[in-house]
């Protein structure tokens, strides 16, 4: 039964896309047939994709979004994890500020746009900071949750090795959270893509969610499906890229603490 | 010996207190810029709108849409999930499919919900939906798959078959999986409903707060700021709980209670 189930679900990577074949020809025929504005044909939509993005629009649209993306983000991760494990590494430290941080984790981010736009008006920086100020969040209480579950014998350790209080944070404490920081720099990755769409969405003036909301607003309904297509496939990316980097990074520590599983 | 916490923690709370009035006496001062009101007119704000339903009736409007959109996403989820972890044909029909939908930030799709449905509740529900439908979906299948397959062998044996077997060997096992989904779908629910107001709403808090934020009052707006955390806070702090009591029996929960 064992062997039979791990078959049934690791076979089949060709059938798998039967369906979202079948599914994109019926997408087809069915435009072809209804002739709706709303629902164009799926061979349109790619034909605009291609046109669209392998195109100077690629430069004025995407490369904005994930310049700000990327600067928010860095900053974000960076700021986390400073703020994050020195909070978890001393208790009282922590517990001063738990509350706070907790109602400002709960707090959506993208209801603090608004906020950025009376402050910093509707350029790059306000789209920068406010991605960076709510992908920080998640970074920051898994760093500090990580820093402050170190197991106690590692502590013990490094203080009969005679570490200074800088090395052991450096040394043992900021290692062992790894894989919670990892965890947090994910989700946050996530929130730094929704807030980059919906900042540009409210408030820009070029950038893919701009494109996209644009695009709806005049009808040029294949460029919005197409915009999209490239959010999806900009997330996927995203996604795999940090996946590989991470155990690349982290390997050895998934090697050394889990069982394979 | 471990000291005896106190349930509530009293210096991170009055820390936050000493923060508030910090903020106020800055605010007051003039050290800030205007766009900052001093914390207590943000208060009054907050009370004055809640009481006279400014406030109060758009929260009822965002958390009717939040659970309307939880509670279909959670059924779909949670029935393509199992369907998913149990048939191998169903699960090669989906994977795919799912691998390139997955991805697609949920707020993509308010300009193409926008089209179908217009700007009102249905339009928001219909995204928070599809936010909502990914994590819980993907913890579904993990934990109907991570079952162990000796449990419905034994099952099988004393004659419990089909729903029989979904229900006392099934949904036990995977239980604790899809709730550890909910969760993450419900914070993910709440940001995406307040998302969509703030983009695209003719109401609720997030439609509110952009409204506050175009004619520059910023005290209920920030009033509205605070009171989405305030929600978030509780929100999760309800699935926590309930998260405990119902899924008693697992590893995650045992450790909590020792």
């Amino acid at each position: 039964m064992t062997e039979f189930r791990k078959k049934h679900f690791t076979r089949g990577n060709f059938s798998g896309f039967i369906t979202p074949v079948i599914a994109l020809c019926l997408w087809e025929i069915i435009a072809r047939i209804e002739h709706t504005v709303y629902i164009p044909p799926v061979s349109q939509i790619f034909a605009t994709f291609f046109h669209e993005w392998f195109s100077p629009t690629f430069h004025q649209q995407a490369v904005p979004s994930l310049y700000r993306m990327a600067n928010g983000y860095v900053f974000a991760t960076v700021v986390g994890i400073t703020i994050g494990t020195l909070i978890g590494a001393y208790k009282p430290v922590y517990k001063l500020l738990d509350p706070v941080l907790q109602f400002l984790r709960a707090t959506p981010p993208t209801a603090i746009i608004p906020v950025g736009i009376l402050l910093i008006g509707i350029g790059d920086q306000m789209k920068i900071v406010v991605i960076a100020f709510g992908a920080m969040w998640p970074i920051v209480l898994n760093a500090a949750d990580g820093a402050r579950l170190v197991p106690f014998e590692r502590l013990e350790t490094a203080r009969v090795f005679g570490l200074t209080k800088f090395e052991t944070l450096w040394r043992v404490i900021l290692p062992s959270a790894s894989p919670m920081i990892a965890a947090g720099m994910r989700t946050g990755l996530s929130i730094s893509l929704i807030l980059i769409v919906v900042s540009e969405m409210i408030g820009s003036t070029d950038g893919l969610g701009y494109y996209i909301l644009q695009a709806q607003r005049t009808f040029a309904i294949p460029e919005m499906y197409g915009g999209i297509v490239l959010l999806a496939i900009l997330g996927y990316t995203l996604n795999m890229g940090f996946l590989q980097l991470e155990q690349r990074v982290l390997g050895w520590h998934y090697g050394a603490t889990t069982r394979p599983v | 010996m471990k000291k005896k916490a106190s349930p509530v923690n009293l210096t991170g709370f009055g820390f936050a207190v000493v923060l508030t009035i910090v903020m106020e006496i800055c605010a007051r001062e003039g050290w800030l810029t205007s766009y900052v009101p001093p914390p207590t007119s943000i208060f009054a704000a907050m009370w004055t709108g809640l009481l006279n339903g400014d406030i109060s009736s758009q929260i009822w409007t965002t958390l009717s849409v939040y659970f309307r959109a939880l509670t279909i996403g959670s059924a779909l989820a949670i029935t393509l999930g199992i369907l998913m972890g149990t048939y191998r044909p169903v699960y090669n029909a989906f994977k795919v499919i799912i691998e390139f939908m997955r991805p697609i930030p949920s707020v993509a799709m308010i300009p193409l919900a926008i089209l179908f449905f217009g700007l009102g509740a249905t339009m928001r529900t219909v995204v928070i939906t599809y936010a909502v439908f990914w994590p819980l979906l993907i913890n579904t299948i993990y934990g109907v798959r991570a079952i162990d397959p000796q449990a419905l062998d034994v099952a099988r044996n004393f004659g419990i078959t089909g729903a029989e077997a979904l229900r006392r060997v099934t949904l036990p096992s995977a239980v604790a999986s899809i709730a550890t989904g909910f969760r993450i779908s419900a914070s993910i629910a709440l940001i995406v409903t307040v998302t969509t107001e703030l983009v695209a709403g003719n109401s609720g808090i997030g439609f509110f707060i952009s409204q506050m934020e175009q004619a520059n009052r910023l005290p209920p707006m920030y009033a509205a700021i605070i009171l989405t955390g305030i929600m978030g806070f509780i929100l999760n702090m309800i699935y926590f709980t309930l998260e405990h009591k119902i899924v008693f029996w697992t590893p995650a929960a045992r450790e909590q209670t020792t």
